[in-house]
């Protein structure tokens, strides 16, 4: 199911520790009605066109992957458009940016872990004829979980390996259609049918001599063994619906759900916690499992933190906070608030596990008014733009201290395109600025955010896989081949000289909408965040 | 019971098998070899797409099938045909032979798989296991087919092998196995064979679906024999009996492990490779088949025995020859399955030394261990539940097979 169109967008991620029950109670009752009987599935299919949608993983319903790659000359632009179910087929598009190349392989194995070192043989990508630069291939995701996509170069450089993580996990689970319904429901009552006409003229005619009619106890007999036959063939429908519905659960069961994510406002001291279903229970399905704390031991570090935090204010998005709360020893994490605008906002947190799956988790907090307030820390950033109401906001941001960011903005953007957004730093005199530095080891962050704030993406110059993923990709890489590309990723460590004014963000808005876009630049000592809108048809 | 104003049925006077029923045979290979592929393709590839030629060899039984039927349907239906108007059934104003209809059924319910697991795979995802709802209509499908063509060669080698053509011939039938004075003799043999041929396959089909359970390192616990005892005896016997020859158990058994065997000797020739990780078992070819249970061991002891007890009760063949069944495959693959374990069997007959690409390293497969044996007193009680099983599974088809004797249509 690779039509996204058959789906509902994404809700909101849950911002509650658990599911409310009313969403539990609808995902349980839609699993529930879909599989009582045979019939019953087909009258479902009537009024249920849609698929229930649940929570995105990494980011907020953001699944597919757009990253761009550096191995040794050659420079990949790659798009990786995971399935909605697994195991399931994501399709693939690479374009190389870099030296030319001269063939393409990819192969699909997990992250980390002893399957990572047992990949199975490269399929070589299809070139477009029109486009040589273009490639296009598919590959299959058999479980959940970390993976990576590998990729074998080959021009005139000479070969080179590197690889993408890519996190899969299913997140809808279909419901019938009424044509597809009608036309499974139809074949069924003809096969019922069939085998109930087939019983009954073959206990009435089948052993007669050719030319015979059958008499009238051929024929009670027939009708006797078609009611027999019926009732069989009704059974078999019952017993096969029975089995469809503990296969629907079983599926059910096992669909990828964020941790439980809680939060606690004491004071200006923001409380976190996180907890996880057990991985130790490896017999029991994900949602059956126990929860246990997901301690710092659990996470990677990503950029330094292991948590980056966006907090946004709802609805109308005018004031905005990035910011990385650390480890408080009891296994939770903790930071103190700066001074913010009371209301609501909604929290957007970053983590990365230690097998590279990394999950966006959601929650929504009150800030009250009069909230004794510590100043900003160094490496968070903060905005406070116009709000959503007063209007789309132009491709040319002023900061507060004089600069400039400008959004070289596409003349129209489509959901689920690749672009490669470029953004703009001008300094008061309007010139590019000089005095560039990386933030958190980024030429620049960016957050993608629709203004219902039902998706969210947090995502790099070089892509949107979380950064300690793509470490370990290199890592896995690079004990298969023992070649090193080098990556664009982490070449400039903060302090570094100071470097371009420009930078690209590849990234593909997941569904049609409006969104605010939210990018950090760093120079000087300053950080600075430049707000834009953009209609994403 | 009324005899039609016909005129006497031509059908038997020439010694040729019609087109449809060799066509029917066909369908019913290219589904058996079909399968086997595509479950090597799996074992070996892992992944695949709609277009492998495994499943358009299983695909192409359900259009040869389509045409046998539809063919017959029309002919039977407008009587363009009368004598096989006159030996057809009649569905909802249909006419065509019995086995033809039990294809269409096989055929539309293959044909219903198609969208159902499309839709199953958008739903839960793509196959990680051979038995799910959509799998099993499809299964059940092809195995309509293949019965389908069974009971269209049945009927016409019941009819070439009926001495008489006055209404109620089948009552005839427990004095047939002998006596039979055959209308075409030529014709009969000839049906006879394809007849042995398809259920040979038919006993690889029913080994299709015990294949979990009589995996080579399983052979020392019980459930193989159990899972023998309740599928195996059943087909044996209405084979027996439907067939009219002696040796039908061990015809259709050898059938069924040259097939394997085959399988064996021909798949590794392939080159292939997992597409698929992890990779635990590097592979350059396609991966056979286990090799065979050695059913036509017991095969020939049932033969042996059912020649010498036609004149018994059903209930009463059934009794020892649930007991013999067991007792025989029991006897002979209990240490044929050490002798599978060993390195002696480690070559290109036995194959055993060929393993999934997933197959991991310290799995029993891999280190040639059996799988959590069963000894002592469980042993001797599941042979015994094996027994039973295999009494009730001889019964139900030595009624059958008595019953499909008579089939004339």
């Amino acid at each position: 199911m690779n039509d996204l169109s058959e789906l509902r967008a994404s809700s909101v991620q849950s911002s509650r520790p658990k599911r409310s029950a009313v969403e539990r109670s609808l995902h349980f009752h839609c699993n529930r009605a879909a599989a009582h009987t045979f019939l019953a599935r087909i009258v479902l299919a009537l009024l249920a066109t849609f698929a229930i949608a649940l929570p995105a993983h990494a980011h907020v319903g953001n699944k597919d992957v757009y990253q761009t790659i550096t191995a040794g000359p050659y420079k990949l632009f790659i798009t990786i458009r995971t399935p909605i179910v697994i195991p399931g087929v994501a399709t693939l598009e690479v374009r190389s940016v870099g030296a030319p190349i001269t063939s393409l392989t990819m192969t699909p194995l997990l992250l980390t872990g002893e399957a990572s070192r047992h990949p199975p043989t490269p399929d070589a990508m299809k070139q477009s004829p029109d486009d040589p630069a273009f490639y296009t291939g598919s590959l299959w995701l058999m479980s959940q979980g970390s993976w990576q996509v590998r990729f074998g170069i080959d021009g005139a450089a000479g070969p080179v390996e590197t690889s993408v993580p890519v996190p899969a996990i299913p997140i809808a689970m279909l419901h019938m259609n009424r044509p597809m319904g009608l036309l499974l429901g139809g074949l069924g009552v003809i096969l019922l049918i069939g085998i109930v006409g087939i019983v009954v003229a073959a206990v009435a005619e089948s052993r007669l001599t050719p030319g015979v009619e059958p008499d009238a106890p051929h024929r009670r007999r027939a009708i006797i063994a078609g009611v027999f036959a019926l009732a069989a063939g009704i059974g078999s429908v019952v017993l096969g619906a029975w089995w469809w519905n503990v296969e629907a659960a079983s599926y059910a069961k096992n669909m990828h759900e964020n941790a439980v994510f809680t939060t606690s406002l004491t004071g200006d001291t923001l409380a976190l916690r996180l907890a996880a279903p057990d991985p130790k229970e490896i017999d029991r399905p994900l949602r059956k499992r126990d929860l246990i704390p997901v301690t710092t031991e659990d996470l990677l570090l990503d950029h330094g933190h292991l948590i980056h935090l966006y907090a946004i204010r709802y609805p109308e998005m005018d004031a905005v906070y990035h910011l990385h709360p650390a480890p408080t020893g009891d296994a939770g994490l903790s930071t103190q608030l700066p001074a913010m605008p009371p209301g609501t906002y909604k929290l957007f947190a970053d983590i990365v596990f230690s097998n590279g799956f990394p999950e966006t988790e959601t929650a929504t907090i009150t800030i009250p008014a009069n909230l004794a307030a510590a100043p900003l820390a160094p490496e968070d950033a903060s905005a406070a733009p116009p709000p959503l109401s007063a209007g789309e906001l132009g491709p040319s941001y002023k900061l507060p201290d004089g600069y400039t960011m400008v959004f070289d903005r596409p003349a129209t953007i489509n959901a689920t395109t690749a672009y490669l957004l470029r953004f703009r730093l001008l300094d008061p005199a309007g010139q590019p600025a000089t005095d560039m530095h990386t933030y958190l080891g980024m030429a620049g962050h960016a957050a993608f955010v629709k203004t219902d704030f039902s998706t969210f993406a947090h995502t790099h110059p070089d892509g949107s896989a979380a950064m300690p993923a793509v470490m370990l990709a290199e890592q896995s890489t690079e004990a298969a081949s023992g070649n090193s590309p080098s990556m664009d990723t982490m070449t400039e460590p903060d302090g570094s000289p100071p470097m371009s004014s420009t930078v690209e963000f590849p990234y593909g808005f997941p569904v049609p909408g409006h969104y605010r876009i939210f990018i950090q630049m760093k120079h000087g000592s300053t950080v600075e965040t430049g707000v834009f809108d953009a209609e994403v048809h | 019971m009324s005899t039609a104003a016909h005129p006497a049925p031509t059908w038997s006077r020439s010694d040729r098998v019609p087109w449809y029923i060799w066509t029917g045979a066909i369908a019913v290979t290219s589904a058996t070899i079909g399968g086997a592929w595509d479950v090597s393709w799996h074992r070996s590839i892992g992944r695949d797409t709609f277009w492998t030629p495994a499943h358009l060899m299983v695909q192409a039984c359900g259009v040869l099938a389509g045409i046998v039927g539809l063919w017959l349907v029309v002919n039977a239906t407008l009587s363009r045909d009368r004598a096989l108007r006159a030996a057809s059934i009649s569905i909802l104003g249909l006419r065509a032979p019995l086995g033809v209809f039990l294809a269409g059924w096989g055929g539309v319910a293959m044909l219903t798989s198609a969208p159902f697991d499309n839709w199953w795979h958008n739903a839960y995802g793509l196959d990680v296991k051979i038995v799910s709802p959509p799998h099993t209509l499809l299964i059940l499908g092809i195995r309509a087919v293949a019965v389908g063509m069974i009971f269209l060669i049945l009927a016409a080698m019941n009819r070439a092998a009926s001495h008489t053509p006055t209404p109620g011939a089948a009552h005839l039938d427990s004095e047939m196995w002998d006596t039979t004075t055959y209308a075409n003799p030529v014709l009969f043999r000839r049906l006879q064979i394809l007849f042995l041929y398809l259920g040979g396959l038919a006993i690889g089909g029913q080994m299709f679906f015990l294949q979990e359970y009589t995996a080579d390192v399983q052979l020392h616990r019980i459930a193989p024999y159990i899972a023998l005892g309740i599928g195996m005896p059943m087909v044996f016997a209405l084979l027996w009996e439907s067939s009219r020859f002696r040796w039908a158990c061990t015809v259709t058994a050898a059938v069924y492990m040259a097939c394997i065997i085959a399988e064996i000797l021909i798949l590794p020739l392939f080159p292939a490779q997992p597409k698929l990780g992890p990779v635990f078992f590097p592979l350059t070819h396609l991966v056979p088949a286990k090799f065979p249970v050695l059913l036509i061991v017991p095969a020939f002891a049932l033969d042996l025995l059912w020649q010498r007890t036609r004149a018994w009760k059903p209930w009463q063949i059934a009794v020892v020859s649930g007991i013999v069944f067991t007792a025989v495959v029991f006897a002979v693959e209990w240490p044929f399955a050490n002798f599978l374990m060993s390195k002696a069997s480690e070559n290109r007959f036995f194959g055993t030394m060929y393993f999934d690409y997933n197959s991991r390293p310290m799995g029993y497969d891999r280190l040639r261990h059996f799988f959590h044996p069963d000894h002592g007193v469980a042993l001797y009680k599941g042979l015994g539940i094996a027994s039973l099983c295999a009494m009730a599974s001889t019964w139900l088809g030595l009624v059958f097979g008595r019953w499909m004797r008579g089939v004339q249509r």
